[in-house]
């Protein structure tokens, strides 16, 4: 069948899928009573107390009574032409705010998932490959607990130590201090934010105060997200890796001569990884549910903390973009992750 | 006499085999501390919410509406832990031990509920799903895939906003998102198991005598998915619990003064910018979630050690 | 190129290659501790494929995975020795390091296993993996005829060409002389500079081709890289024989090779095996669980029963007179037409705690009073004809 084909016929099952999440997330939104969303398009005034009438007429101006169908149409339609409709929590459109808020979420993830896939890789490999030795011992006692400790609690142990008790870094992306700097000097035009990471803009504004400063705020954040998913990974990949050594061919290698390390790592671990590599798609699935929660408890304005207060808020516009975002990522990394899978596996690839 | 002796040793001997096998299980349980850790721990939680009335008698209608310290009055402030109240107080003098004793209970209950319901409907589908095949397997198929692209803690939220909104109680909204993000995962390990009995040869002898289709999946497909059921069911103990806490920690569970560990630790988000000053207000709810969902892995970790060769052998 | 590598070196002394002596394995499991192999003793010379026959359970694979020196935990040699008979000098398999047992493996001593593609990495091409063995053990050789080869292009060469066989040239040389420098480890972990070695690949594949020919593997270029699953038993046991036989071995050992296969198939290899084994002169310890399959192949036997040999003669004395009660019940139980369906009466006795004389004891006809007490030992019976009975002991 070859690699080529599969990638296709794997594109191709996703267009259903995508459909099908769009459905339910309009679904979703149809929960809501007629009344209730029309609170969205008020522009002036409390929602709650507006005269039967004026109700009426917002619902008939914006469509809302028209059959499933047409509004599900019109909807779509918004959709594609960009308007993802307008939070009555945050005062401003939707997804202008997702694009405005996403970096910041990215910047967390780009330092987490390195450390992630390499020390959870890492220590599943020696755990199993030094099996009931206490490294061993050791490592599945922190996975165990990095399963059962919510990230929440760990999460708010963490801000009470460091943010606190020690005080060595302040919620947010930056400090107080410097965050107001930045502001101002960004109206007055002495800083440009050319890609809304601070990361890149802090060095290419040539202030690496700043920089140091944006790189503080990150470390909780990353702590709670590497703790919790490095403890998956190195589950995972210890017992595949147990698994792939305990099959014949590692035996028949050995019989051929070669040496301990040779056989774990050319034969055992290439084998190993491929679930590995499978779990990996439901680990960013994992990670952007872990964000709600971290950036709730650091304050950090990303996404999850978008997606969090309006659904405290019952804000439905935001619930819905975010839920139709991190479904489209998550089904895409899951395409990647099927793909690279195909390519590590010659069983899946040639049928 | 006779007879009746004779039918005791039968009975004896017919059940020799499962008493070597329970005898041989329980061995490999006892060897391995870990299981036994979490054998204690679960059975530690199980006491504490059965006797959950004793330990912290109810004093308002609703049991699992926490108390309120009249005598301390409304002050905002937590109080430390003292006799009286043996975990302190928080805001709104709000007990901590009533919390986390009845909140055990809670945990169990809601879990109990979610997951009768889960297994249910995840299993019924997907023995149909498997057995019939065709667009009825297709049409199912969509569903869970559809609900599985989505990262599940996500999608709860949404459906809890939306339900919230439109008059459910947010309580009753988090118990309905997690059936509707729970049941696919069971559908299809069930489906995948229906998929496998059905190829076998005694559902086509089973067939042959006249039984109905459905009657022999139900039949078959059951004893045989148990095993793996077992496990996944014991280790999803604690994600719902851990789900439910999450979504009571983002302000979408359980309604204020509820006996909630994730309420709890909600409600000490802002005494927690005070660092140890009020640990009391985390830490003790915080280590019963960790409790309790660590005694249901490991006890599926060591259900799965135990019963994986079992399985296999058979 | 391949017949006649080595032959130099089998030229041996003695007649024994492999010699296993008084071998104690036991296995330390949560039921206790299973003492699989008893004192087991064996020989093979040189040349012969001695077959070793055995119920499930009775220690034979067992006994074959420690002649490499590989033992699954939880197992543990308690005792023995197996000494190898080398061209040059003996050694205790048992008592190499690691690096020596590296070198031993696969290239002195290899083995072939029951189920063919379960042996084989099934990420990795067929051919791949053929050529692991040879350069784990035969890479000096390869080196050689690449810097021939390239020595001779260089003669013929001009210009630019020529300077991209000096370059090559040079690093192989190194290669011979300094294979641990710092300037050929850096070469082989860059991808574009680490295609010097695509030389030595190259002349590999050549070598290993020929070799899948001799074992009647169809269109070779094409097998080679193709991936385990996608071939068929036959040829998959066909490969793994191939890997055992690159580095032209003194001693295969074959575990039940043919018993995963189809009847048709197993005739083939079966064949086959004969065939190689007298083009290699290599000696081979054939463990099996088919009477007939000895019968064919094999010119001497040994049958173990619960961890002991109990008997060990040439094939045709062994099928005219079989001596052990145990042996004699075997031949007596192989089914045909006509004749009543006979079995052994009894099981395999728990061997977390064996009885202490004879492990037969209990299903043997035979039986006498000091069977139970003392454990037989292997005596001569007639000339080359070894049994471990008490009845015809001293």
């Amino acid at each position: 069948m070859g690699l080529r084909d599969y990638i296709i016929r794997r594109i191709l099952l996703l267009i259903p899928v995508v459909f099908g999440v769009v459905i339910l997330v309009f679904a979703i939104i149809q929960l809501v009573p007629v009344n209730s969303r029309v609170a969205v398009f008020v522009s002036s005034g409390n929602p709650k107390e507006l005269r039967p009438e004026v109700i009426q007429a917002l619902i008939h101006e914006n469509g809302l009574d028209q059959p499933v169908w047409v509004q599900f149409r019109n909807w779509l339609d918004d959709m594609l032409h960009g308007n993802f409709g307008y939070s009555e929590v945050w005062n401003s459109p939707v997804l202008p705010d997702l694009i405005k808020r996403a970096p910041a979420t990215a910047e967390i993830v780009i330092i987490s998932a390195p450390i992630i896939i390499f020390v959870g890789i890492f220590l599943g490999v020696v755990s199993a490959t030094h099996r009931d030795k206490p490294l061993d011992h050791a490592s599945r006692v922190i996975s165990i607990l990095g399963t059962s400790l919510p990230s929440f609690f760990f999460g708010v142990i963490l801000s009470a130590i460091f943010i606190a008790q020690l005080g060595w870094v302040s919620t947010g992306r930056l400090s107080y201090t410097l965050e107001g700097q930045l502001l101002v000097d960004q109206s007055i035009g002495r800083y440009k934010a050319y890609t809304g990471f601070l990361l890149i803009d802090t060095l290419l504004n040539g202030r690496y105060l700043y920089f140091v400063d944006a790189l503080k705020h990150l470390i909780l954040p990353a702590t709670v997200l590497v703790f919790i998913q490095t403890a998956v990974l190195v589950r995972v990949t210890r017992s595949s890796m147990l698994e792939a050594l305990s099959k014949t061919y590692i035996v028949a290698a050995r019989a051929k001569g070669l040496s301990n390390k040779e056989v774990i790592n050319k034969h055992a671990r290439k084998n190993a990884l491929i679930p590995v590599v499978t779990l990996s798609g439901l680990m960013v699935g994992g990670m952007m549910t872990g964000l709600i929660i971290t950036e709730t408890i650091f304050r950090f304005p990303g996404l999850g903390n978008w997606a969090a207060r309006s659904a405290q808020l019952f804000d439905m516009p935001v619930v819905a973009c975010y839920a139709m975002f991190s479904a489209i990522v998550f089904v895409l990394a899951n395409l990647i992750v099927d793909i690279l899978y195909a390519y590590l596996d010659p069983r899946i690839r040639l049928g | 006499m006779d007879t009746k002796k004779g039918r005791f040793a039968e009975f004896k001997t017919s059940m020799q085999p499962r008493i070597k096998e329970f005898k041989f299980t329980m061995n490999r349980v006892r060897k391995s501390p870990l299981s036994i850790a979490g054998l204690i721990i679960v059975l530690f939680n199980v006491c504490v919410a059965l006797l959950a009335p004793v330990l912290a008698p109810p004093k308002l209608s609703d049991p699992f509406m926490i108390p309120r310290d009249a005598s301390l009055g409304w002050r905002y402030e937590p109080s430390p832990p003292s006799p009286t109240h043996p975990f302190g107080t928080t805001s709104l003098q709000v007990d901590v031990f009533y919390g986390c004793i009845w909140g055990t209970r809670f945990a169990f209950m809601l879990a109990l509920e979610i997951i009768v319901v889960i297994v249910i409907v995840g299993v019924s589908l997907g023995i149909i799903s498997g057995y019939y095949g065709g667009l009825v397997d297709e049409i199912i198929m969509r569903f869970t895939d559809i609900i599985l692209a989505f990262p599940s803690l996500i999608l709860a939220m949404a459906f809890v906003a939306a339900l919230s909104r439109s008059g459910w109680t947010t309580l009753n909204a988090v118990i309905l998102s997690i059936i509707l993000v729970g049941w696919p995962g069971y559908a299809r390990l069930v489906r995948s198991e229906t998929l496998r009995v059905k190829s076998e040869d005694y559902v086509e002898a089973a067939r042959a005598s006249g039984a109905s289709d459905l009657r022999i999946m139900f039949k078959h497909v059951l004893p045989n998915s148990i095993y793996s059921m077992i496990i996944v069911v014991s280790l999803d103990f604690g994600t719902i619990v851990l789900t439910a806490a999450a979504l009571s920690f983002l302000g979408l569970g359980a309604p204020p003064q509820y006996a909630d560990w994730g309420r709890l630790i909600y409600d000490s988000i802002s005494w927690s910018a005070s660092g140890f000053r009020y640990w009391w207000t985390y830490m003790y709810p915080g280590i019963f979630i960790v409790l309790f969902v660590l005694g249901w892995c490991l006890l599926g970790d060591a259900l799965r050690d135990v019963l994986d060769p079992l399985y296999r052998r058979k | 190129m391949y017949l006649t590598h080595f032959t130099g070196e089998n030229e041996l002394e003695t007649e024994d290659i492999v010699e296993i002596k008084d071998l104690y394995l036991n296995f330390y499991t949560y039921d206790g501790v299973v003492k699989a192999l008893d004192g087991v003793s064996l020989d093979i010379k040189k040349s012969e494929i001695l077959g070793l026959v055995g119920e499930t359970g009775c220690g034979k694979s067992v006994t074959s995975l420690s002649a490499l020196s590989i033992v699954i935990p939880p197992g543990n040699i308690e005792k023995g020795q197996i000494v190898f008979h080398s061209a040059k000098k003996d050694f205790d398999i048992l008592s190499l390091d690691e690096k020596s047992l590296a070198k031993l493996r696969g290239h002195y001593i290899s083995m072939i296993f029951q189920e063919p593609r379960a042996a084989l990495n099934p990420v990795y091409t067929v051919g791949e993996q053929v050529a692991e063995v040879y350069f784990h053990h035969r890479k000096e050789e390869l080196i050689k005829s690449v810097i021939t080869e390239l020595e001779e292009n260089l003669k013929k060469a001009s210009g630019l060409k020529r300077s991209t066989y000096q370059r090559d040239l040079s690093l192989y040389k190194k290669m011979l002389k300094n294979p641990k420098s710092l300037s050929l480890r850096f070469y082989s972990k860059i991808p574009i500079l680490r295609r010097f070695q695509n030389r030595m690949k190259k002349e590999a594949r050549k070598e290993i081709v020929e070799l899948l020919k001799l074992l009647n593997i169809a269109d070779p270029p094409r097998v080679f890289d193709m991936y385990p699953h996608e071939l068929s038993g036959g040829m998959a046991q066909r490969v793994v024989i191939a890997m055992a036989l690159a580095c032209n071995p003194y001693m295969l050992i074959a575990d039940e090779p043919t018993t995963s296969l189809d009847v048709t198939v197993q005739a083939q290899i079966l064949y086959q095996i004969k065939d190689l084994q007298k083009k290699f002169n290599t000696s081979i310890l054939y463990v099996t669980h088919d009477l007939g399959v000895v019968a064919e192949v094999c010119d001497r036997v040994a049958v173990m029963y619960a961890g002991n040999v109990v008997e060990l003669a040439d094939v045709m004395s062994f099928f005219k007179n079989p001596t052990h009660p145990y042996a004699q019940s075997l031949l007596e139980s192989i089914p045909r037409p006509g004749k009543k369906f006979v079995s052994i009466p009894g099981t395999v006795p728990s061997l977390i705690s064996p009885p202490e004389g004879c492990r037969f004891y209990d299903r043997c006809k035979y039986a006498l009073e000091m069977c139970p007490k003392t454990k037989p030992k292997l005596v001569e019976v007639e000339k080359g004809h070894y049994v471990a009975c008490h009845l015809y002991g001293k």
